[in-house]
């Protein structure tokens, strides 16, 4: 079997970039919150079917459907957490109880998503018939397309402004420090309902860009989300919850882990449909081995 | 349709999924134990019959060993369960279904891959369309009977009580000589059996299996089942499993008679999430609450009237 190296790396890359973007938002909100939020799938979904929305009402380009969606799907982010789990917490439930609430909320969201367009899969191509998003260009040995080069881009800059927002600014250190030990940031004058209120805002808003590079380069449907968050899941869990640094390198690694996958699989004769259970197993190996991830390595973060 | 027909395979289904409820409310609602990868017993159970019942293993054989088989995967769960946090055991849990239900769907050689594989009922079918239903609700009421009354009994014995402590504080519980380990992984391999009945019960009556059948869906639909009825009361997962049932039949039903601005479909699905937030957030522990704890020695201590003077209330 002749392995396309350069091209497995390539798309690597673009695998960890959507993963990462999908999962920043998960692992600051299960963080800070301290539950995993089921329907951070359904954001994902919400971002790639309302940038469809108003790509499509408005005829925007790519760059002002993505600005447009990130605030309106962080909006509704926020609306959920003070609607339905502060409520929740304050009233003592437990974390079965939120976890269960979020899978609840992801039911609300993904049949209203349903009825409000459609389990029929939707196309960007729709929308931007003339875009050369899709047209693949050879460079050497690889085949690329500008969405993949877009996704890269956006996942870098991504990392770095979040790495200069938590670093540099004021509400960055109140997230880590809130994230870090709640009492103490309450005790340093942080208000914590705000901190967790942004999070959940630009965490939403974050799964809402993953959504429309998902949908762009597959399709858009009510399960988009669905289909990729256990992968993002095992980001979160393998990159050491709340620990921002660390989810960029288990995006890369189970990005890697997917494509390197794929070719063992053929390799001894199993069907490339196993590809998904890559992820999966990452997750359960990893809760069951060191459930702290890799945040042992960014101790400092 | 005719009525009484539809109104048969209704009972069979509240029945098996009523099971079902059973083994989750024994795992959540008494042991505290988040398993939110239910359907992988009931899917483990439900091929394991398909697989036996074609070698041609008599009908209650390939219920027991699906049973069994399930139990097995169980006590494979609860291993990590014992060192996990409740968030890692559900994700773990929630994975692990997704893999069984992705190897099944892959190997065409376990149960036909993505066609599915037609499975022999245990009634043969004689023409009766009535007969077959009656049959196969006597079946699942018996198995819906054992397994509700051994539910029962262990809820209210000195081992119930020994998982209710565990679930309130393990470390308290472990303090007076109660081992979680094996309480848990007792409580799993009992519960997935159940589940596994459940899941062979099904393939059976409905004489086919594919992977699509058991999506993460049936999970969250048994967890909604447990929470609307009231986790840690039997009466109440059985409850729950009849009103959710008739909920999704209802709107199914109503798809037809209504002209609604929401495919019902969807609304069904809707108004479950907002139920169960509703639930939650007002009355979290479901319709019928949990029972107090009854035991000669409280009579005796005099709380015995108090907690009657509650029953009542």
């Amino acid at each position: 079997m002749i392995v396309n190296w350069p091209q497995v790396l390539f798309n690597s890359v673009v695998t960890g970039s959507l993963y990462l973007i999908g999962a920043v938002g998960l692992t600051l909100t299960y963080g800070l919150s301290n539950f995993p939020n089921f329907a951070h799938a359904e954001f994902i979904t919400l971002g790639a079917f309302i940038s469809y929305g108003v790509a499509h009402q408005l005829e925007l380009s790519l760059l002002p459907a993505l600005i447009i969606t990130f605030l309106i799907t962080g909006a509704i982010g926020f609306l959920c957490y003070r609607g339905i789990f502060q409520p929740l917490a304050r009233g003592g439930a437990n974390m079965i109880h939120l976890m269960v609430a979020s899978i609840a909320l992801g039911f609300i969201l993904r049949y209203s998503i349903g009825a409000a367009w459609s389990w029929k899969p939707l196309y960007f191509s729709n929308v931007w018939p003339l875009s050369s998003l899709w047209s693949h260009h050879d460079i050497g040995l690889l085949s690329i397309t500008n969405l993949w080069l877009w996704l890269i881009f956006a996942a870098v800059a991504l990392s770095v402004i979040m790495h200069l927002i938590l670093v540099k600014t004021k509400i960055g250190k109140a997230i880590r420090a809130t994230s870090s030990n709640p009492e103490l940031a309450l005790a340093s004058g942080i208000n914590i309902n705000r901190v967790i209120w942004l999070t959940w805002f630009i965490g939403a808003g974050l799964a809402a860009i993953a959504g429309i590079f998902r949908g762009a380069d597959t399709q858009i449907w009510p399960m988009t989300g669905w289909d990729i968050i256990l992968p993002v899941f095992a980001v979160a869990i393998l990159g050491g919850i709340g620990n921002y640094y660390g989810s960029i390198a288990a995006a890369y690694i189970i990005g890697l882990a997917e494509n390197i996958g794929v070719i063992a699989l053929l390799a001894v004769g199993l069907s490339t449909e196993y590809r998904v259970g890559i992820a999966f197993l990452i997750l359960i190996v990893t809760l069951i081995a060191k459930p702290q991830g890799l945040a042992m390595l960014f101790r400092k973060a | 349709m005719n009525p009484l027909l539809y109104a048969l395979d209704v009972l069979v289904f509240i029945g098996i999924f009523g099971i079902v409820s059973l083994s989750l409310n024994l795992e959540y609602g008494f042991a505290g134990l988040a398993n939110f990868g239910k359907v992988a017993f009931f899917l483990t159970g439900a091929y394991s019959y398909a697989a036996l019942s074609q070698i041609g293993l008599p009908f209650y054989l390939c219920l027991i060993c699906g049973a069994m088989i399930s139990a097995i995967f169980g006590w494979l769960i609860s291993l990590p369960a014992l060192r996990l946090r409740a968030d890692y055991l559900a994700i773990v849990a929630l994975a692990f279904g997704e893999i069984l239900r992705l190897i099944v769907k892959a190997e065409r050689g376990i149960a036909g891959g993505v066609w599915g594989i037609t499975v022999a009922p245990i009634f043969p079918y004689t023409g009766s369309e009535l007969i077959y239903r009656l049959e196969n609700i006597g079946l699942v009421s018996i198995c819906l009977f054992i397994c509700f009354l051994i539910a029962q009994l262990l809820s209210n014995s000195p081992y119930g009580r020994a998982i209710r402590a565990i679930r309130e504080d393990e470390i308290a519980a472990e303090a007076l000589g109660k081992d979680r380990a094996k309480y848990k992984a007792q409580i799993f391999m009992l519960a997935s059996a159940m589940a596994g009945l459940a899941g062979g019960l099904y393939a059976q009556y409905l004489q086919f299996i594919d992977p699509y059948m058991f999506m993460p869906m049936i999970t969250f639909t048994v967890w909604i089942m447990v929470i609307l009825g009231g986790p840690a009361n039997n009466w109440g997962a059985l409850l729950g499993a009849a009103l959710v049932e008739l909920f999704e039949r209802g709107t199914n039903i109503a798809k037809d008679y209504l002209a609604l601005p929401v495919d019902p479909g969807n609304l069904q699905y809707i108004m479950f999430g907002v139920l169960i937030i509703f639930v939650l957030l007002y009355r979290p522990q479901g319709i019928l609450k949990e029972s107090h704890v009854k035991t000669k020695a409280l009579e005796l201590a005099g709380y015995g009237r108090s907690t009657a003077e509650d029953k009542r209330g």
